[in-house]
């Protein structure tokens, strides 16, 4: 992209972040909270102190790794709507390692198996709809979507029988030993190892994506699948390949989930970061240096909503309508963007007839 | 004169990337064939458009019977008479005859038998054979163009507009379709005929238009003008003429490719190709004529290890490749540029650089343990861009940015280089404005030169003349025979594309 | 028996919103847009529908909220992907989002914070005179509500109208070659647009069917994906109201099925797994079916250069 372009795009971006969360505020009236009250509070309260800074980054590892999911998969014009699924698959993997190696093999080994477990459980579970496609055809986003319902009563199913905690009251596993846990990395806070994990998963994306052939080649089967198998290309291996790559990185944040933040797995966790993953990617331009940032912004928006369910009457869900809001106008923003340019191609062209 | 019946008014059309028409005015009489001559991007099918109501104009007035009309959308025109067969057909694949022909002009419930009845009636009328009832993607190009008449002919146009209608059928059903224009205007209707050859013009037209660049560059009428003149309005100046080759005697040379008995017969369809046999020297040019859509695509496809064979053999330099894939062909040095570059041979939303590293990704050549060395590959494209004078701001614009001719330059730059033994053109001028052409064609002529074999099909009889050392003539998957140039004429020519042997019965 | 025989009427109870759902898709997919939106329409329409019934007591006017709120949000969709020619997919998954924060939110403002789930009386049930006396099928087919009367009615219609009628052969030719429908004076945009107005309507009474026939309540995960089953059904039903229609039983029949199973309580069984036996057919089925009928130009905008 040339240079003027990155700028504009990023004006536009951040123009439709900020409309996006402008008219999400302006609704909070309706529940009695003031809106430059509760603008300050998000502000004031997130940044208050080290601690709750650290929440930030605890609640963008995930988000960096499943908007990286989609991201990729969307370079290669494919739909991988299952990242949550993806990422379940790799909680079972890495809570079922670590609990069946902890304590019988040093920390280390057991942080480096339930590391590739999720990896190759998400994977795997990707490899399987890219199969899908590529051997019969199906309709990728419709087997992704419908992957991640029946992972979510395959997850119930497991925490209810086999990974139940010792104890047989909830629907959880047991804690794992704190050998096992990913180290924190900044004192006075939570933030652990995690965090440098998805920021290496993005740049390994990245690189992968634009500076090596296999990349290249996963990009020009998106945009042209019929030129890249003139080309030599196999369409349907790269389909393949793709949703593998697609699926470990979404299953790689179970291991930044388990091992690193909740350090145990139950029902309905972090049911929502396939979506907001989704979400993000757009906001990105499934870039994958921008998923860094936009999966901040929202990590940001996330705890400033905890702090503000927290202090007055708004629910945590106003997250969720800020996050739509945004996405929305980025979607918007794009079409703004192109509009713009065709009469700005249209005016310049009638500069140089004249000139 | 007889009445105006439609007038054109200092039109101007612009679009983002281009200035489509400039100023163009132009009058339809009652009962005229007006042929519009230009090469393509002249602004020919743009002008035309906007009469029928599929682009609004940017500036200028059109009348109809002398009063001035706001033609928004096609509905309007059909109101008013005006009909348009576009280029591509627009017929839909999946439906009948019947419901193609009533598509937007029914209303309620739809009593397919009688309609069916009341369009085979129409068809005779005008001497046509329509299944009415047959599904579209079932029948053939020449009856496809058929049906897209009947369209007209069903709303009671009384202004036909023809965008190259010819294109795609042979000599023999391009008489039908002119025998059927001379027909219509004779009941009193006009034709609008839009296309680039001269032949044509000078067969059925009454006046002549002629566009560049968007703008009107001649008025004449028929029985005043000749194909020389015309050529020269319509390109602006004479053209380069080139060195024909022919005469050359290659039983000396060595046979690059051989090909034995290739047969693609996919299960329960008819053969695609059809025992398929000929062979291509060192340095030789084979060209391949035929109407479109009789196995070229798929012979080429074959050649380039991109198609499922059936049986037959496929030697190169002595040996046997039947086997190998696109990957390992590209590998041995065969370049190929598809008719349809767009779909086949670039990738528009990537940058120029991007494009040249399409057909080698496999190679070692831009990329050492499967990372990409940019620098490398854009001092190269750089290069490139500058040898073949591709008007290009740098090597980071999308391929898609380019002008058609430009991009086409980029796939044979490109293919060139990859080609080093054998290079397959099929169609590699299409949709390229004659100054491109002229450039294509050098280009073709000099890697003859330096000893590479070449394939080049083309449906554009005075290229295969212009270039070929010899000329196989292809109909429905087979070869009709294989000439030295210079021992083929027009005629015979187009007999043998239509399935005629000379002095013979049709082949079916 | 008795138990096969509620296992069946309750399969066609829960059949009617999927069926009503995928001919609303087949609606708009035999245009050419896929209506991604399809889970948020489903979700808005049993939140509109509960709110509209609950705070009128009228269910009427509950139905009639729910297709109002389908409207609404197929409209946003049809205005962002036709006019403003957004990917159909990207869209539809931002319209999801943002619906379920929306409908979440705005349930609060409208109820507050509530310690006991507010109810609605489920939609009654209509036993038809006569016919709903015949044995087994009376007891399956004719003691169903009127949703449910009404969408098995619709299936005939639909298919008549789109293969019928000079209506239904525009819309086709928009889904097959939009090129083409444009050259013969249609109006595409128009056309989809309106079919995906329509698609949003019966959506929104099909979400609305989740909350004021089946539980009589409104919660969060109220659809939990069966809007992206409908659409999985019109793909499954190969484009055609007939299809969707047999698909839609059987996907009805798996949901009963799972309902069953949870509610023996058996901890031996993994009643799990049968809830996720609709989602596990869809998988099978898009597998092992082979697709045809697809109309030509589906998910792709259509644009015009100007």
């Amino acid at each position: 992209m040339e240079k003027g372009k990155v700028r504009d795009f990023l004006l536009w971006t951040l123009l439709a972040i900020v409309v996006g969360l402008a008219v999400s505020f302006a609704f909070l009236p309706l529940l009695g909270v003031n809106s430059f009250e509760s603008m300050k509070i998000m502000l004031v309260e997130t940044f208050s102190d080290r601690f709750t800074m650290g929440n930030i980054l605890i609640k963008t590892t995930p988000l960096i790794l499943t908007s990286l999911a989609f991201a990729f998969t969307y370079k290669a014009s494919l739909f991988n709507i299952g990242a949550q699924g993806q990422f379940y698959v790799g909680c079972i993997c890495a809570v079922a390692v670590t609990l069946a190696l902890q304590t019988k093999v040093p920390g280390i080994v057991v942080l480096l198996c339930a590391f590739g477990a999720s990896i190759l459980g998400g994977g795997l579970t990707g490899l399987l709809i890219g199969f899908l496609k590529a051997r019969f055809n199906a309709n990728e986003f419709l087997v992704s979507m419908m992957s991640t319902y029946v992972v979510q009563y395959v997850m119930q199913l497991l925490l209810r029988t086999v990974l139940q905690e010792e104890k047989g009251e909830y629907l959880k596993t047991d804690y794992i030993d704190a050998s096992a846990w990913l180290p924190k990395i900044i004192p006075g806070t939570s933030v652990s190892l995690g965090i440098v994990v998805s920021l290496a998963a993005a740049v390994f994306i990245w690189f992968l994506l634009y500076h090596t052939t296999l990349g290249y080649r996963i990009r020009v089967t998106g945009l042209n699948g019929d030129a890249a198998f003139m080309s030599g290309i196999n369409p349907k291996k790269m389909c393949m390949v793709a949703f593998f790559i697609s699926g470990a990185v979404a299953g790689l944040a179970g291991f930044t989930e388990i091992n690193g933040m909740q350090h145990m797995l139950l029902t309905d966790f972090e049911s929502d970061i396939g979506s907001y993953g989704i979400g993000i990617a757009i906001m990105a331009n499934a870039h994958p240096i921008g998923a860094i940032f936009a999966s901040l912004l929202f990590g940001m928006l996330q705890v400033g909503g905890t702090a503000l369910s927290r202090s007055t009457d708004a629910p945590a869900s106003v997250i969720d309508v800020m996050l739509g809001f945004v996405m929305l106008f980025v979607l918007m923003s794009f079409f703004v963007r192109h509009k713009m340019e065709v009469r700005r191609m249209k005016q310049q062209k009638l500069k140089g007839e004249e000139a | 004169m007889s009445e105006e019946v439609i007038q054109l008014k200092h039109i101007t059309k612009r679009f983002a990337k281009v200035l489509a028409n400039d100023d163009v005015s132009l009058t339809i009489h009652k009962g005229e064939v007006v042929a519009l001559l230009g090469e393509n991007g002249a602004g020919k099918s743009t002008i035309m458009k906007i009469l029928y109501g599929l682009y609004r104009a940017t500036s200028g007035e059109i009348l109809v019977d002398g009063q001035e009309r706001k033609i928004n959308n096609p509905k309007e025109a059909m109101n008013l008479g005006i009909s348009m067969i576009q280029q591509h057909f627009s017929l839909v694949p999946a439906h009948t005859v019947t419901e193609n022909i009533i598509l937007g002009n029914c209303k309620g419930r739809i009593d397919i038998k009688a309609k069916e009845k009341e369009i085979e009636e129409l068809a005779r009328q005008y001497g046509f054979e329509v299944p009415a009832g047959e599904y579209i993607r079932n029948l053939t190009v020449g009856t496809q163009q058929k049906v897209e008449i009947l369209k007209a002919l069903y709303l009671n146009a009384r202004v036909l507009i023809m965008d190259e209608p010819t294109a795609v059928l042979t000599p023999q059903e391009i008489d039908t379709v002119m025998e059927f224009v001379r027909n219509y205007v004779a009941r009193g209707n006009s034709v609008v005929f839009i296309t680039h050859k001269m032949k044509e013009v000078m067969q059925v037209s009454d006046t002549i238009v002629v566009m560049r660049n968007g703008r009107i560059c001649g008025k004449v009428k028929r029985e005043e003008t000749n194909e020389k003149e015309l050529a020269h309005m319509m390109i602006g100046h004479d053209l380069e003429e080139l060195q024909t080759p022919g005469g050359t005697d290659f039983s000396g040379r060595k046979k690059r490719l051989v090909v034995e008995n290739l047969t693609i017969q996919p299960k329960n369809q008819a053969a695609l190709l059809d025992n398929v046999s000929f062979e291509v020297h060192e340095g030789e040019i084979l060209g391949i004529a035929g109407v479109s859509e009789n196995g070229q695509q798929e012979l080429c496809e074959a050649l380039y290890g991109a198609a499922d064979i059936t049986s037959g053999k496929i030697l190169l330099d002595g040996e046997d490749i039947t086997k190998t894939n696109v990957k390992e062909r590209i590998q041995m040095g065969i370049g190929y540029t598809a008719s349809d570059r767009y779909r086949y041979g670039m990738v528009e939303d990537m940058s120029l650089a991007e494009n040249m590293l399409l057909k080698s990704s496999y190679l070692k050549r831009w990329s050492r343990r499967g990372i990409i060395n940019w620098k490398k590959l854009r001092s190269y494209t750089d290069e490139q861009i500058r040898d073949y004078s591709i008007k290009a701001p740098d090597n980071g614009v999308t391929a898609g940015s380019l002008s058609g001719g430009n991009q086409q330059k980029l796939v044979v730059a490109r293919e060139v280089d990859m080609g080093q033994k054998m290079i397959i053109f099929d169609q590699p001028t299409r949709g390229l404005d004659l100054g491109a052409i002229n450039y294509v064609h050098k280009t073709i002529l000099s890697e003859r030169e330096k000893g590479k074999s070449v394939i080049l099909v083309s449906t554009e009889l005075s290229e295969i003349f212009a270039l070929s050392d010899r000329i196989a003539v292809m109909y429905k998957g087979r070869i009709m025979g294989i000439y030295k140039n210079g021992e083929l004429t027009t005629e015979k020519i187009g007999l043998l594309m239509a399935g005629y042997q000379p002095n013979e019965e049709a082949v079916v | 028996m008795q138990v096969f025989i509620n296992l069946i009427a309750r399969a066609f109870f829960m059949s009617t919103p999927l069926i009503l759902g995928a001919l609303g898709e087949v609606i708009a997919e035999r245009t050419g847009m896929m209506v991604t939106a399809v889970e948020g329409i489903f979700l808005i329409g049993a939140w509109g529908g509960f709110i509209g019934a609950f705070l009128s007591g009228n269910m009427f006017v509950g139905f009639l909220a729910a297709m109002v709120c389908g409207l609404l949000v197929a409209f946003l969709y049809g205005v962002t992907t036709i006019y403003m020619n957004q990917h159909q997919i990207v869209m539809g998954t931002a319209i999801a989002i943002l619906i379920t924060g929306f409908c979440t939110f705005f349930y609060r403002v409208i109820f507050g914070v509530q310690t006991v789930p507010l109810t609605v009386d489920p939609l009654p049930v209509i036993e038809i005179p006569l016919l709903s006396k015949i044995p087994f099928i009376g007891e399956i087919l004719f003691s169903q509500n009127i949703i449910t009367y009404l969408t098995y009615i619709l299936v005939p219609i639909i298919f008549y109208v789109i293969y019928k009628t000079s209506l239904g052969l525009s819309m086709r030719s928009c889904g097959e070659n939009p090129e083409a429908a444009d050259a013969a004076g249609i109006n595409v945009r128009r056309t989809r647009f309106l079919a995906v107005a329509v698609a949003g309507c019966m959506g929104g009474v099909a979400g609305a069917y989740y909350s004021l026939c089946n539980v009589g309540m409104y919660n969060a995960e109220i659809i939990g994906g069966r809007g992206w089953i409908a659409f999985g059904i019109c793909f499954l039903g190969n484009w055609n109201p007939v299809g969707a229609l047999i698909f839609g039983i059987i996907f009805g029949i798996s949901d009963a099925l799972g309902t069953y199973v949870r509610a023996l309580g058996n901890a031996s069984i993994p009643s799990e797994l049968f809830s996720a036996l609709p989602y596990i057919l869809v998988i099978v089925l898009t597998v092992c079916r082979k697709q045809f009928n697809v109309p030509a130009k589906l998910g792709s905008n259509y644009v015009k250069e100007d």
